[in-house]
Formats: C-alpha cells, sequence, structure tokens
C-alpha cells in the first residue's frame, strides 16, 4: 500500500522535476544558472489560479478536451509499472488499453485545437496526429515483440528481456530504449521534433495547438504532456532495473534514469536545433526501422540456428 | 422458428399495405409494421443467441430445390439481431428524412416496398441453409438495395453509382454461385449440410470453395480489392439506406465467409495467411483513402471498407487459431470479429444517420464548406462525436472491446511457435495499431472541420435549428448502444461465445482469462467515466465567472475570419504527401493572370488509384470491344429475328455433334 502510495506520488510530481532538470540543463549548456528545478511545479500552482481568456469561438468541447486529456493520461498511467513492482493493473494487453487511453487524449486535444478556427492550431494538430500515427505501430511492433520473446502478455515482459535473453538480450535492450527514447521526443514535442521555446507559431506542432489555453486549461495540458513523457521513461527503468531489488534501490535507480533521460534531453536541446518539418518525417521513420530491428532480433532469437 | 416467418411476412407485406395510408402517415406505419416484425423475428434469435438452442424448419419444394432447411443457430441469430435491430432504427429515422422530399410531392411507394424487402431477404439469408434458395434471396437483396440506392434517380451520378453497384453484385453472385454449384455437384444436393461432408474431407477442394467464395462474399462485403462499389454507392443512396447498407447488408458478406468456414471446419494454413493479408489491405487502404476524402459520405463509406478489414482481421486471426490449433486464438480472433460486426453496424450507422441529419439542414456532403455546425446543431454533434469516438476504437465505448479482443488474440497467437505466424501476427498487430490511429486522424478531421471553428459558407451559416426529434431519437439509441457495450463488455463477450461456437468449440476453463480481463476494463471504463463527469462538474463550478471571452489568437492579427481556418484537405495534407505515391490526384487549377486577376480558383481531389489504373482501362476496352458489335442492333425487327434463327440452328447442330 505505502509502495503504492509512492508510486503515486512519484507519478503526479516527479513530471514536474523532469521538466525542471531539462530546463536547468539547457541553462547549464546556455551558461545561465538558471530557475530552479521547480519552477514548472511553482507555473503549475500559479496558473492554476488565473482567469481564463477564451476564443469567442470554441465550443464545450474546449473547455471538456483538458479534462480528458488529464484523466486518460492518469487513467493510461495505471498499466505502467513505476517506481516499484508492476503496473498497478498488470494485465495481458495492458499496452494496448494504455495505448487507446492515452489516443482518447489525444483525440481530445486534438479537436480542442481544431476548435478555436486558428489556421496555426489547425497546423499544430494536423501535424500532431500525422506523426502519431507513425510512432504509435513502432511503439506497438517493439513492445509486441519484447512480448512474443518472453511468452507474457503484460508489460512485465520487459522486465525479463536484459537478464534472460543473453547477448540478444542486451542488443533487444538497446534498441527498445532507443525507440522508447525517440517516442519521447516526439510524444513530449522535444528538440529535435519540435522545440517548445520558440517564439514562432508557424514551427511549432504541440505548443501551438495550446497557442489560446490559458489558466487552468494550460495547466492541465502542459502537465499532462509532462507525464506523459514519465510514462515513457518509466517504461526504459523498467528495462533496466532488475528484478528482485529492495525497494530503495529500485525508487534509486528509477529516479537516476529520470533525471539521466531530462539531462539527455536538455542537452540533445542545447546542442542542436530542431529538424525542418520534411525532415521530421524522416526521424520519425527511424523510430520505425529501429522497431523492425528490435522484431528482427526478437524472430532471431526465437527462431535462428 | 414460426415466430420468425411470421415476421417475415409481415415485413413482405409492411411496404404495400403503407402504401395505402396518405402520405403524411406512410413512414410512421412502416416504422411500426417493421417494429412489430423485429419482435417477431428476435424472439426465437434472442432464445438461440442466450440459450444456444437449434431451430429448423424444413419446406419441401419440388424437385429443383431438394428440402430447403432454414436454421436459426447461433451465429444466424447473431446477425438476425443485428439485421432487425439496426435496420429498424434506420427507418424510423427515415421518417425525418425523406419528409422533404415527401413534401416536394416525390413518390416513395416504390422505396417502401423495397425497404422492408432488403430487411426481409437479408434475413432469409442469413437462415437459409439451401444453396439454391440462398441465391435467390442473395438476388432479392441485391436488387431490392440497388432500387433503395437510386431514390433520386433523375440524378444522373446516382443512376450511375445505382449501375455500377449492381455490376459488382453481379460479378460477386457469380462466384458465390460457382462455388456453390461446384459443391452441389460433389455433394449431389444444395443443403448445406451435404456441402459440410464433401468440405470437410477434402482439403484442396475446400480452398478452392472457400477462394471462390471469399471472392464472391468478399466483394459484398467490400474487402479490397473488391471494394470499388462502396464509395459510389454510399454517397448515392439515401442516408438512412447507406446506414442499412453499410451497417447490416456489407456483413451478410462476412456471414457467408462465416458459413463457409463453419462448413469447412479447419482452414488451411494459406487461406488463413491470405485472409489476414488481405483484410490488413483492406482495412490500410479504406482509412488511407478515407483521410483523403472531402465528401462525407464517401469518407464513411471509405471506412466502412476499414471496419470489414478489421472484421477480416478477427476472423483471419481465428483462422490461424485453427490451423495451428490453437483454440484460444480461434476463439478470441472470432469473438472479436463478431463483435465488431455488431459494433461497426452500431457506430457505423450512427455516423450516416448524422451525416444525413446534416445533409438535411446544409444540403451538401462537401466538408470543406461546413464548418460551426456545432452551435445549431448541438445534439447531431453530439452524436456524431460519440460515433467517431466509438469508431476510432477509444476507451470507453464499444469499437475499443473488438479490437481489444481481436489484439489480445494476436498477442495469444504469438504462443504459437511458428516463424511465419509470429512475423506475420508482430506485423498485424503494428498494422492494426497503423489502422487505429489513422482512425484518429480522419475522424478529428471529419468532426471538427464539419462541427467545430467557424462556418466556412453560407449554408453552413444558415443552419438554424437541429435535426427533428424522430432523427434524434434512434440516434440517441445507438450512442447509448456504443456506451453500454463499452461499459459492460463482459456480458456482450459471453454473449459472443455462443456465435463463436458454432465455429470453434470452446472450452470454458479457457475462457476465464478473457472474463477477467473483460471485467477489469468493465471496472476500469464505469471508474474513468465517474472521474471524467466528476472532474468536469468540479471544473464547470470553480471557473464559474473566471472566464472571458475574447478573439481567437492570430499571433497579434485579430481580424481573423471564417476562410483562414484550416480546411479538411490541408489537415490532411502533410499525411497524405508523405503517401504520395499511393494516390492519383487530380487537380483543378485556374491560375490568376494578368495585372488585374478576374478569377482563380483550386480544387483538388483523390481518386481511387484501383478505379484509376484498374476499373477504368478495362471499361474502357470493353466498351471499345463492345462496339465493335454495335451495327448488329439496327432496330430492325426482322433482323432480330434472323438472329433468333441462326442461334436456333447452331443450338440444333451443336445437339447433334455432342
Amino acid at each position: 500500500m505505502i509502495i503504492k502510495i509512492l508510486n503515486l506520488i512519484i507519478l503526479l510530481f516527479v513530471p514536474f522535476l523532469m521538466a525542471g532538470v531539462i530546463k536547468k540543463t539547457k541553462a547549464f549548456w546556455g551558461g545561465r544558472k538558471g530557475a530552479s528545478v521547480f519552477q514548472p511545479f511553482y507555473d503549475f500552482v500559479k496558473l492554476l489560479k488565473k482567469d481564463f481568456v477564451i476564443s469567442k469561438t470554441t465550443s464545450k468541447v474546449f473547455t471538456i478536451a483538458p479534462i480528458v486529456q488529464i484523466a486518460s493520461v492518469l487513467f493510461a498511467a495505471m498499466f505502467i509499472p513505476l517506481a516499484y513492482g508492476n503496473a498497478l493493473i498488470n494485465v495481458s494487453a495492458g499496452l494496448i488499453i494504455f495505448a487507446y487511453t492515452l489516443s482518447l487524449g489525444k483525440f481530445a486535444s486534438l479537436i480542442s485545437a481544431m476548435d478555436t478556427g486558428s489556421s496555426f492550431e489547425g497546423m499544430g494538430a494536423s501535424r500532431e496526429a500525422c506523426f502519431t500515427s507513425i510512432v504509435e505501430p513502432a511503439f506497438f511492433m517493439t513492445i509486441a515483440s519484447v512480448m512474443a520473446l518472453s511468452g507474457n502478455y503484460s508489460f512485465t515482459a520487459l522486465q525479463n528481456i536484459l537478464s534472460s535473453s543473453g547477448n540478444y538480450g542486451i542488443l533487444i535492450t538497446i534498441f527498445a530504449i532507443a525507440v522508447l527514447f525517440i517516442m519521447i521526443l516526439i510524444e513530449g514535442s522535444r528538440v529535435p521534433v519540435d522545440d517548445p521555446t520558440t517564439h514562432l507559431e508557424l514551427t511549432m506542432i504541440h505548443e501551438v495547438m495550446i497557442l489560446d489555453n490559458s489558466g487552468l486549461d494550460l495547466a492541465l495540458f502542459s502537465w499532462a504532456n509532462s507525464i506523459k513523457m514519465l510514462l515513457l521513461s518509466s517504461l526504459i527503468a523498467y528495462m533496466i532495473i532488475p528484478a528482485g531489488v529492495s525497494v530503495w534501490v529500485s525508487i534509486l535507480i528509477y529516479l537516476a534514469v529520470m533525471f539521466l533521460i531530462s539531462v539527455l534531453i536538455g542537452t540533445i536541446e542545447s546542442g542542436m536545433a530542431r529538424f525542418r518539418m520534411s525532415h521530421v518525417f524522416e526521424f520519425v521513420f527511424v523510430m520505425s526501422s529501429f522497431a523492425l530491428v528490435v522484431l528482427s532480433l526478437v524472430v532471431a532469437r526465437m527462431f535462428g540456428g | 422458428m414460426n415466430s420468425f416467418f411470421i415476421g417475415i411476412v409481415i415485413l413482405l407485406i409492411s411496404g404495400f399495405s403503407a402504401g395505402k395510408f396518405a402520405d403524411k402517415l406512410k413512414v410512421s406505419v412502416l416504422s411500426i409494421l417493421v417494429g412489430i416484425a423485429s419482435v417477431f423475428c428476435l424472439t426465437p434469435a434472442v432464445q438461440s443467441l442466450v440459450k444456444g438452442d437449434y431451430f429448423i424448419k424444413t419446406f419441401d419444394f419440388n424437385s429443383l430445390f431438394g428440402a430447403v432447411n432454414f436454421v436459426i443457430d447461433p451465429l444466424a441469430a447473431f446477425f438476425i439481431v443485428v439485421i432487425s435491430i439496426m435496420s429498424l432504427v434506420s427507418v424510423i429515422y427515415s421518417k425525418g428524412y425523406l419528409k422533404p422530399y415527401i413534401e416536394k410531392g416525390k413518390n416513395i411507394n416504390s422505396h417502401l416496398v423495397f425497404l422492408p424487402l432488403l430487411i426481409a431477404s437479408m434475413m432469409a439469408v442469413v437462415t437459409c441453409q439451401n444453396a439454391f434458395m440462398f441465391l435467390i434471396c442473395w438476388e432479392v437483396m441485391s436488387l431490392s438495395s440497388f432500387f433503395l440506392v437510386i431514390f433520386e434517380n433523375e440524378k444522373k451520378d446516382v443512376l450511375k453509382a445505382g449501375i455500377k453497384y449492381l455490376v459488382f453484385m453481379h460479378i460477386s453472385v457469380l462466384f458465390i454461385m460457382i462455388a456453390f454449384g461446384m459443391l452441389s455437384i460433389k455433394a449431389g444436393s444444395f443443403d448445406f449440410s451435404a456441402f459440410k461432408l464433401v468440405l470437410e474431407n477434402n482439403v484442396h477442394f475446400a480452398n478452392i470453395i472457400f477462394i471462390l467464395a471469399f471472392i464472391g462474399f468478399g466483394c459484398k462485403a467490400g474487402f479490397v480489392p473488391f471494394h470499388n462499389w462502396l464509395p459510389d454507392a454510399h454517397p448515392a443512396a439515401p442516408s438512412h439506406v447507406s446506414a442499412i447498407m453499410s451497417g447490416v447488408m456489407i456483413k451478410t458478406g462476412i456471414y457467408g465467409i462465416l458459413r463457409i468456414i463453419s462448413l469447412i471446419g479447419i482452414p488451411s494454413k494459406s487461406i488463413a495467411y491470405t485472409v489476414l493479408i488481405i483484410s490488413l489491405v483492406s482495412a490500410l487502404y479504406g482509412v488511407l483513402y478515407a483521410i483523403s476524402q472531402h465528401d462525407l459520405k464517401r469518407l464513411l463509406a471509405y471506412h466502412s471498407i476499414e471496419n470489414i478489414g478489421i472484421i477480416g482481421m478477427g476472423l483471419g486471426v481465428g483462422m490461424l487459431g485453427m490451423a495451428y490449433h490453437t483454440p484460444i486464438v480461434a476463439i478470441l480472433g472470432f469473438a472479436g470479429g463478431i463483435l465488431h460486426i455488431l459494433n461497426h453496424s452500431i457506430f457505423k450507422e450512427l455516423l450516416f444517420l448524422s451525416a444525413g441529419s446534416v445533409y438535411t439542414k446544409t444540403h451538401t456532403r462537401n466538408i470543406e464548406v461546413l464548418g460551426g455546425l456545432i452551435k445549431s446543431m448541438p445534439k447531431s454533434a453530439i452524436l456524431f462525436l460519440i460515433g467517431s469516438v466509438a469508431i476510432c476504437g477509444l476507451p470507453p465505448f464499444n469499437g475499443f472491446i473488438s479490437e481489444f479482443l481481436i489484439y489480445l488474440g494476436m498477442f495469444r497467437g504469438l504462443s504459437i511457435h511458428n516463424f511465419f505466424s509470429c512475423v506475420m501476427i508482430l506485423f498485424t498487430i503494428a498494422g492494426l495499431a497503423l489502422v487505429g490511429t489513422m482512425a484518429v486522424l480522419c475522424f478529428s478531421k471529419a468532426f471538427s472541420i464539419i462541427f467545430l471553428g467557424m462556418p466556412r459558407s453560407e449554408e453552413a451559416e444558415k443552419v438554424q435549428e437541429d435535426a427533428s426529434c424522430s432523427m434524434i431519437l434512434p440516434m440517441s439509441f445507438l450512442a447509448l448502444l456504443t456506451l453500454v457495450i463499452g461499459l459492460l463488455p463482459q456480458y456482450v463477450f459471453a454473449v459472443m461465445l455462443k456465435p463463436v461456437s458454432v465455429l470453434v468449440n470452446i472450452n470454458i476453463l479457457d475462457m476465464v482469462s478473457p472474463g477477467f480481463l473483460m471485467w477489469t476494463i468493465s471496472i476500469f471504463a464505469f471508474a474513468f467515466v465517474v472521474f471524467l463527469t466528476l472532474l468536469i462538474l468540479l471544473k464547470l463550478k470553480f471557473t464559474k465567472g473566471k472566464i472571458q471571452m475574447n478573439e481567437t489568437w492570430g499571433c497579434g492579427y485579430n481580424r481573423g475570419n471564417n476562410h483562414m481556418q484550416y480546411t479538411a484537405s490541408s489537415y490532411a495534407s502533410p499525411f497524405l504527401t508523405m503517401l504520395n505515391p499511393l494516390f492519383k490526384k487530380v487537380f483543378d487549377i485556374e491560375k490568376p493572370r494578368k495585372l488585374f486577376p478576374q478569377s482563380a480558383h483550386f480544387s483538388m481531389h483523390v481518386e481511387d488509384i484501383e478505379e484509376a489504373y484498374v476499373i477504368e482501362p478495362v471499361v474502357k476496352s470493353d466498351e471499345w470491344f463492345l462496339s465493335k458489335f454495335e451495327g448488329l442492333q439496327d432496330g430492325n425487327i426482322q433482323s432480330y429475328i434472323k438472329y433468333g434463327l441462326i442461334f436456333l440452328i447452331i443450338v440444333i447442330i451443336g445437339s447433334l455433334f455432342m
């Protein structure tokens, strides 16, 4: 029970810290001191207190969408193993419920962006929908391949892969982590796919979708986005944390992985610019090809020589 | 079983008797009669579906037919339930939809005869177990639906679409005829139970029969590459007819395939792979083209192809499970596929009907000129939204349940230790995920372009009121069904096992873990809905008075207007550009010329590549070939008698030599 509460706390607060660490890393590489790592949380609280300005064009869809988004992310989190132990609901094909629940939130955020009648937000929604449609199959293929190898159809399959499959296990883990990491960059709308801090609406993807959201709505959308990043990072951590370690070691490794991922994202953002929109597609397809590598490694392991 | 035939007879006479009433009452009378007939037909069907009973009624016809068996087994019963409920909903809806036509003075009597005739023939098709009688019912079904499609026969493109439909249906029936003909020669009888004996003991013969039947029934169902009639026939037909056709009638094709599988027993592996691949291609092809369409009903028609593909995936997984002797995979695959038949008929009908109510108010099917309708038609908008979310397979609605079962079947199928099945299933999982996300793209586009933002034209701006109550009520019933199935999948799953048991033997112990999963989903969905409602109420309570209304942010430009909004083509554009080679884009451009350009326009539509590169050339060469014989038709009665004579002589000479 205590572990579940601990996991819940991690789920709700670590996303802010991750966003804070990313910003801090960027400040470090930029030679600045930067805001405190808790700043995203302060921003969140500040936004909650603010009033709303809503476009006259919008309808009820716009009001409800942020709530659907946050609810879907929180409910999807039930299927993901967090800092210690299995997921809250650890069932076979939990992957499907997880991904489709997230899709519901995505659907809500897409139509909420279109609800404003703004061409910028339409542009963002269109790109977001397009990228998701390439990302999801690769994600499914990776996880399903790993499941095929371990013969377990819940997320538990990810845990055994490193220890049980020898050299293949190491390779599969590396490529699966690469797939998940690229997915974090895409779903979390990070450089080089999307630049959350750009000043130009035309080049944004996720950030431009929430141009018209303010106050609570904005807070919920950005929180949901960080939680989504945390969930995908948790899968990476779950692949690395050895089975059977004690609670505190597990949590420690988990937090360390979260920290490393945030630092890596921050470093990438400081080191390179975002791709031109047409090159983003190519980058997204890199993820698909890594997924294919995972698939072929699994098949080679299962049926090869 | 007798009550089933009473229902059929009521359906057959209902159209004629409704025609006797005054114009205003006609459709209401028809709805009541169809309602009564549905109750009669449902009674034995529900009994069979719940208890697993079989009802058989034998009619002894003359020597040509032999004994004709009408059988309600759980599989047929499932289809009877789908047909009667879904058709009834459409008939009730048609009252509001036909009203403007009646007011204009259009004669709808023949329409009202063919509508119940179509329903009755579909019911007969799914119960009849005599090949000869089956073909007759099948033909009645195709013809009556043809007459329903050409309701607005004064329009030339409607007639053209209708004729295309007719041609495809006859290609379809040709293949079914060949398959049944071969079977009845070998079995020496027209009865399905005799076919079963032949097919079970002869693998190669069974494969040939399955392929022929798959082409035949696949034409009806709309599997790629036999799908071409769908995107033309659906926009041409009135909305309630499209709803019946897409929601129910194309499923009779699936019924045919399922029936053939039940006769074959254990299908061969190659057949299972073929079905899986064709289904995957259909699903991807359907949703890809749906993204590219601006015509709402064409878009929905392409989505029917996609969903038929998903149903086919379920069947393919089921067949794979049977071929590799893993019953759990077979059961989950078939259960998912069969449940998706029900689910698709519910949400597709809902979408077609709400598309119809948009059409009655705006008189256009082109979504590019719509927009902002959620303000004038809030009920239709919510219903369309529910349909959209359900068709994307998102929880907590029904589409998710069937897709989940198919996924679960595939995951279980990964345990089949075979190279090909493992790779195939992994790719199918990714393929189904791709289909799901593309559906999200497509329906976020369709819903938001039609209902959100600002009106893009006068037609959309002029809309004052929502559709009438007689249209909203049947749609609300469907929307409720999507939610109920999504929230209570455990009971639906238990019922679905009955039709599956016709195909596979079910071991109760195997069903414990999927049953548990269904309970998990149910609790999860309930919790989600409650949580969501609470949050929404909380938000509405606490944000009261904190909201200011202002212009949409336009990067500092505050004179945004409706023409600056994103359109459906621009929304779909990044995706379509990425997959450019798969489409044939037809542009219509007039560039601005001279110093003060007078006029300029640009429009683009996407043509079906199969239509453009396969069907059109075939039709053209066919026309060229046939035009050589035009001289024969000279309108002179004497020469026609001469042709008859020549034919007779050839027949006589031929028979002498035989």
